[in-house]
């Protein structure tokens, strides 16, 4: 049976990949400030950006061997607590195709994994579409 | 008979993802580098030459219920790199785009170079990349 799609106030469609500008932060920062402000909000991570949720990151980034002591959370950790934070309002999807294409299959607790065919349904039931970065 | 000539190494993308990167960015991998290749420069150009400019402490963020205070901070990586003894050199027009006052904030130890001038130095390095 196909998962049902929330009604969200904002769908933030993250397509441009980590690593190469501040594009996750932003996606990140605005998530966190309209879940703050009591909106709903999903994200729909496509391409590299289907990397962020991996269990494979584990909970923290590799040590840094300037400070060893220091933990660095994985962005696979601040989506969970994204989540964990906003259980009723919080939603972050993963495109199958995407994801599988890259190696991404195994996601963290809490983010569903969608077929590329359901993003209409995500766009459709979201009041307002936002686009960022490209693939 | 080894090469002794430092490498250049040309950091001009910046801003590449405070919170995925957080402490590993090209700053901090140019450390390890200079140790590999034993001795590098660091030109820092476009927007990479705000690196240089002094600024407020790195900001934290929420994200759920959590303060992340460890994303990448540049001007802690450029005085790593100094203290490892590296070169590290900012083109005019990357500082001359961020305004009039840049020239008067600069990191500590960091060296202004004209447009280009290293460009007609590269074959005194034993190699040239961009990081």
């Amino acid at each position: 049976m196909a998962t049902a799609v929330p009604r969200t106030d904002v769908l933030l469609t993250l397509m441009g990949a980590p690593h190469s500008s501040d594009l996750v932060t932003s996606c990140l920062r605005m998530a966190q400030a309209l879940l703050e402000r009591g909106a709903s909000v999903q994200v729909w991570a496509c391409g590299y950006a289907t990397m962020l949720t991996q269990c494979s990151l584990g909970a923290t980034k590799p040590r840094n061997l300037a400070a060893w002591g220091t933990e660095y959370p994985s962005t696979a950790t601040l989506v969970g607590d994204l989540l964990a934070t906003y259980p009723d309002t919080a939603y972050w999807y993963g495109c199958r195709f995407c994801g599988e294409d890259r190696g991404a299959a195994s996601h963290i607790p809490g983010v569903r994994v969608q077929p590329p065919w359901r993003f209409a349904d995500h766009v459709a039931s979201a009041g307002t579409v936002v686009f960022l970065g490209v693939m | 008979m080894a090469d002794w000539r430092p490498a250049l190494a040309i950091v001009e993308k910046a801003y590449r993802g405070a919170v995925e990167t957080q402490f590993f960015d090209a700053l901090y991998s140019a450390v390890e580098l200079h140790r590999q290749l034993g001795g590098l420069e660091v030109l820092l150009r476009g927007a990479a030459a705000s690196y240089a400019v002094e600024a407020p402490p790195v900001p934290t963020l929420t994200i759920g219920g959590r303060i992340v205070d460890t994303l990448n901070d540049a001007r802690h990586g450029l005085r790593a790199l100094l203290d490892a003894g590296v070169a590290v050199w900012v083109e005019e027009p990357g500082l001359a785009a961020l305004g009039p006052h840049t020239r008067t904030r600069l990191v500590p130890g960091v060296r202004r170079v004209a447009a280009g001038e290293l460009a007609g130095q590269w074959s005194t390095y034993r190699m040239v990349f961009f990081l």
